[in-house]
């Protein structure tokens, strides 16, 4: 019926319809390589940025840890005031070996000393 | 040279774009997105490969070859312009011509695989013989030809759509298609008795 010589829009179109329905199907295998290659090319994340620090309650003395902190360092600074002004028994011996000798230097009479805490 | 970025791909400014978003997501290091992307976009960029070229290797490596220029060019990508999947259609039938261009200056009998070897029913070897004559024929059009009348009848994208990708009006993809069907015709012409439509 239709001329040998010719593929006609039937034939043609059959063979298109063949084409489409080979289905062809990636493997696993290569898709796995695709997502390799792409993970290898992808740009790093950028990192994240450092949070912002929280903002401290009062400043500084926040820092410090607020007033009952302080009332420790003022403890401490006054021990470490009195140990330097009234060294412990066994202190000097110590010193003396560390620095090689001692010297004795008297600040304040000790009645004063009193009188400088309760100011 | 192509400029793979430049051209075509006119999508109206809001359309959804997926895969777009998932390459935006990809170019700032999202972990999971090179996966979706690739479930996305792999089989179907492998099944238009596979019935242009009709050969699974050379459709891998043109696979393999659009993704990788996807890859390179996602830092640059934008959504709300063209569409990722109007981009991978165009590089994708771009670099299946270029497969077939080479097959034509080789030789058709020199390149031509040789049947899969498999014993399979006589349907299922014909189709195949079929199939592979389509991309044998279809190497010998112009590639414009060839890419219009690929879209359009075996991606069975519409006018519009193949302009889009193509980058000319749905009315030169109308005559692209029309001329490059008779062309095929003509080249088929001769093997009809082989590919068993005598029986029409």
């Amino acid at each position: 019926m239709t001329d040998p010589r010719d593929m006609d829009e039937a034939g043609l179109d059959a063979l298109f319809a063949a084409a489409r329905g080979a289905a062809a199907r990636p493997s696993d295998d290569f898709l796995a390589r695709l997502v390799a290659t792409a993970e290898a090319m992808q740009p790093a994340a950028p990192a994240p940025a450092p949070a912002a620090p929280a903002p401290r309650r009062g400043g500084w003395l926040g820092f410090l840890g607020g007033w009952p902190a302080l009332g420790g360092m003022a403890a401490a600074t006054v021990a470490g005031f009195w140990i330097g002004v009234a060294p412990p028994a066994g202190l000097t011996t110590l010193a003396a070996e560390w620095t090689g000798q001692t010297v004795d230097v008297g600040l304040y009479g000790e009645d004063d000393l009193l009188a400088l805490l309760e100011g | 040279m192509r400029d793979e970025r430049a051209e075509g791909g006119m999508m109206a400014a809001g359309s959804d774009d997926p895969e777009g978003r998932l390459l935006v997501a990809y170019a700032a290091g999202d972990p999971v997105a090179a996966r979706q992307l690739v479930a996305a976009l792999g089989p179907r960029a492998f099944g238009q490969a596979m019935r242009m070229l009709s050969d699974r290797a050379e459709a891998e490596d043109v696979v393999q070859e659009a993704l990788v220029r996807l890859w390179r060019i996602a830092p640059e990508w934008r959504t709300g312009e063209a569409r990722v999947s109007t981009w991978l259609y165009r590089v994708t039938a771009n670099l299946c011509t270029d497969r077939l261009r080479r097959r034509r200056s080789v030789g058709l009998d020199a390149v031509d695989e040789p049947p899969d070897p498999t014993p399979g029913p006589a349907a299922a070897m014909q189709e195949a013989s079929r199939t592979q004559a389509l991309s044998d024929a279809l190497a010998q059009l112009p590639e414009r030809q060839a890419q219009a009348v690929t879209l359009r009848h075996l991606e069975g994208l519409s006018n519009p759509e193949i302009g889009a990708v193509m980058g000319i009006s749905a009315e030169a993809v109308e005559s692209l298609t029309a001329r490059g069907k008779r062309a095929l015709a003509a080249i088929l012409a001769g093997r009809r008795a082989e590919l068993g439509y005598d029986d029409d």
